[in-house]
């Protein structure tokens, strides 16, 4: 994990706050375009299914998961090098997204988003045909 | 690390310092590998057993090992690249994968045979009871 030391610890967000008194984190993402869909991938540790918000307005894309809070009873913090908030990041989509057929899917704290390009927003070939 | 030499029920005056004090340990400790080590940890702990938590989203359980030796706990690991199909163009990589390893120093020996480790969420929560051995025992005194 060396050549990303820069992400390895979680990036916390400066200009947001919010009602609650908890970090706000920017989650890693990986973001893939395929032909037909957009492919975006979070590390979210911590959150599952209840606790992840997901919604898409006029092109924007926001991802908010809030963490499970993890102290254990009657412990004491003796090293403490991450703290538990909550993870938001938000995106400009370019493309038009066809909004019925997006897929959510959270398995060991990471996100898979599939976002399928409308039908009018997808590369079409046009075919010439010759003239008569 | 250390240990806090006395636990009262009331409001300890201390924990601030020692709030402080783990920060300053968190900056400057670690054999000058600073704060940027994966997987960060934190560890828990009253008399009876410390617990270790560390978030390792997206690795398979299997990919995960761990070595208890005496007071020292060692996590390594391997996070796996995403397997992609041929037609895909990256737009964005942030995720970091590789190997990883920490070891963590506790604060008491711990019984090697129950130590219980779950990983749920991407969360790593292990759990070391402390060695009987090591227990703080009271003893009586004979009069003679």
């Amino acid at each position: 994990m060396t050549e990303k030391n820069e992400s390895v610890q979680k990036k916390q967000a400066a200009d947001v706050e919010l009602t609650e008194d908890r970090p706000v984190f920017i989650p890693a993402v990986d973001i893939y375009e395929r032909k037909d869909a957009i492919l975006v991938r979070c590390d979210m540790p911590g959150v599952d299914e209840a606790s992840l918000d997901i919604s898409l307005e006029d092109r924007i894309l926001t991802l908010v998961g809030c963490q499970a809070k993890n102290a254990p009873e009657g412990h004491e913090l003796l090293i403490g090098e991450y703290a538990t908030g909550i993870f938001r990041r938000a995106f400009t989509i370019s493309n038009e997204i066809d909004h019925g057929n997006i897929k959510a899917r959270i398995k060991d704290g990471v996100l898979n988003l599939e976002l399928p390009k409308a039908e009018k927003a997808q590369p079409k070939k046009i075919t010439v045909q010759a003239g008569a | 690390m250390y240990w806090p030499e006395h636990r009262t029920g009331i409001r300890d005056p201390f924990s601030e310092l020692r709030t402080l004090q783990r920060e300053i340990n968190r900056v400057f400790g670690g054999y000058g590998r600073g704060v940027a080590d994966f997987p960060a940890l934190n560890v828990w702990g009253n008399d009876e057993r410390v617990v270790v938590t560390a978030e390792i989203p997206g690795v398979d359980p299997k990919d995960i090992e761990l070595n208890v030796v005496k007071n020292e706990l060692s996590i390594q690991g391997e996070r796996k690249a995403d397997a992609l199909a041929e037609d895909v163009v990256c737009q964005r990589n942030e995720r970091g994968i590789g190997r990883f390893i920490r070891t963590v120093r506790l604060p008491f020996d711990v019984e090697n045979d129950k130590v219980s480790a779950k990983y749920d969420k991407g969360v790593l929560t292990v759990t070391l009871p402390r060695s009987e051995s090591t227990k703080p025992k009271k003893i009586s005194i004979e009069s003679a």
